[in-house]
């Protein structure tokens, strides 16, 4: 069994032998969070408090399991928002205490990548190591080398911004409401990706770690510069209205300019990933891509990434295992728990845990 | 109050650097700017000052909201973003942070001025429109 609370979602999952999921239960938090523009930290453990005992159930239900049946009980230890976190590691640990289960504790970025080692086991073609897995979210953009065992060596992440943050906050900044990432993913495809000539980023030192933040400020000085206070008070008129506007509506709120801004914007983001990913594929002589995390869900992305000559086959989760579940973790955690690798009772969250 | 220019964000770390040895080992600092103002990146800046961690290992915490670095002197860089009411911040352990032996560095802090010890510094970052910084220690 696999729990998961680390940030929006509180998560249970059954998986057999780290590639059958037998159930896979997601109660998400973002109907709660919806009006704040962003994941709050006490609401967000309040309700993993209450969703935690019936999504731990309905799991166990929907696998036609007991607890007792249980080979271990897999938790999300880090990174993440420790009160989040708490809720999930401690109910794990009651679980393993009343039913004599081991407990493993596991990394919620080791946790994305393995959504798509679990897939891509499942469907008979195993990822062969060394893999370059990309996790890139609201939270993370980590660039790993996956190689046997599984060992993990960290090859470049974000000095500031993570993807995921950079969407969410031009999102906030236009009134696109939150999450930002799949509204400008859907809407870029109606602007010209040309039409606003972001730059790059130039990273000094280590050149595969990633800086989001240049590009930000290039949006607010972009709206800055223009009078948008019509359409932005027409948005947040429209989702005040409607918290989940169609396509259509908030097109008839949108200009183009602003539509060409998102396409440019998204354009942007897309390269600074795909980029850093051919080359470090290239560096590690990789033999196959991960790529995983919220923003893996993103179609500019998949279909940027499915036209690039990349040296290597590409795997995406499917958009259920894209963003927070429990699978994911019951998954990393099999190759834990052959080897032995079990936590005890004293198993603490950690915010900023490291993977490699 | 003094007033510096920054023509970069090299020279934003740097002067965040500088400002390391005057900040206090124990205490609050509110970084205050609009979206891109350079918070963050001055934070690496005094981060790296003060010995705490290397400035490209200081990243944005608006998704974990706290992020803690080094021992002795330690410090916690704090971002309040997505936090939308006073009352959120008791579950974050702010009250805890500001117990401790460390220099709290605090992005989007003003709206909660109740919270504050008296003796905080402020440091307001403005983005002018030939892309320098404007950087206020008050």
């Amino acid at each position: 069994m696999g729990i998961e609370t680390s940030c929006d979602e509180t998560a249970a999952a059954v998986v057999a032998e780290g590639q059958t999921i037998l159930s896979s239960v997601v109660a998400s938090q973002l109907g709660t969070h919806f009006p704040y523009g962003g994941v709050v930290p006490e609401l967000a453990s309040r309700e993993h408090l209450r969703a935690i005992v019936p999504v731990v159930r309905l799991a166990l239900e929907r696998a036609g399991k007991r607890l007792e049946e249980m080979a271990a009980v897999a938790v999300t230890a880090g990174p993440g928002l420790v009160g989040s976190l708490l809720v999930g590691i401690t109910y794990a640990k009651a679980l393993c205490f009343a039913r004599q289960l081991p407990l493993i504790a596991v990394n919620h970025l080791e946790g994305h990548i393995h959504a798509v080692v679990l897939e891509a086991r499942r469907h008979g073609r195993p990822i062969d190591y060394p893999a370059l897995a990309l996790v890139v979210s609201g939270g993370h953009t980590h660039l790993f080398e996956y190689a046997e065992g599984p060992r993990y060596r960290m090859l470049g992440r974000t000095r500031d911004d993570a993807a995921g943050e950079a969407y969410d906050k031009v999102a906030k900044l236009l009134a696109f409401g939150y999450p930002g990432g799949p509204i400008i993913d859907r809407l870029a495809a109606y602007g010209d990706p040309t039409a606003v000539p972001f730059t790059l980023a130039r990273m000094k030192g280590n050149p595969l770690d990633f800086s989001f933040s240049g590009l930000k400020t290039a949006v607010v000085r972009w709206v800055e510069s223009r009078d948008l206070s019509a359409e932005i008070a027409a948005r947040r008129a429209l989702l005040a209205r409607n918290p989940r506007p169609s396509v259509e509506e908030w097109l008839a709120v949108t200009s183009q300019p602003t539509l060409d801004l998102l396409a440019s914007f998204q354009r942007t983001v897309i390269e600074e990933l795909l980029r850093r990913v051919a080359a470090a594929a290239e560096a590690i002589g990789a033999r196959a891509i991960i790529l995983s995390g919220g923003v893996a869900s993103n179609r500019g992305l998949r279909e940027e990434a499915a036209r690039r000559p990349l040296p290597c086959p590409v795997f995406f989760p499917s958009p259920e295992l894209a963003t927070d579940n429990a699978a994911m973790i019951a998954a990393a955690a099999w190759p834990k728990l052959q080897r032995g690798q079990t936590a005890d009772f004293s198993l603490t969250a950690e915010a900023g845990l490291k993977l490699a | 109050m003094e007033t510096y220019y920054t023509g970069s964000e090299e020279e934003t770390i740097a002067l965040g650097e500088r400002l390391a040895s005057r900040l206090p080992r124990k205490g609050v600092v509110l970084l205050i700017g609009d979206l891109g103002a350079g918070k963050t990146t001055l934070a690496k800046g005094i981060v790296h000052g003060l010995g705490a961690a290397e400035p490209d290992e200081v990243s944005s915490p608006t998704f974990t909201l706290v992020h803690e670095y080094g021992h002795s002197p330690k410090v916690y860089h704090v971002d309040l973003y997505r936090i939308g009411r006073a009352g959120e911040l008791e579950s974050l352990g702010l009250d805890e942070l500001l117990d401790r032996e460390a220099l709290v560095l605090v992005e989007w802090g003003e709206r909660f001025p109740q919270v504050w010890p008296e003796d905080h510094i402020e440091i307001r970052l403005r983005r002018l429109p030939d892309e320098r910084r404007e950087i206020r220690i008050e």
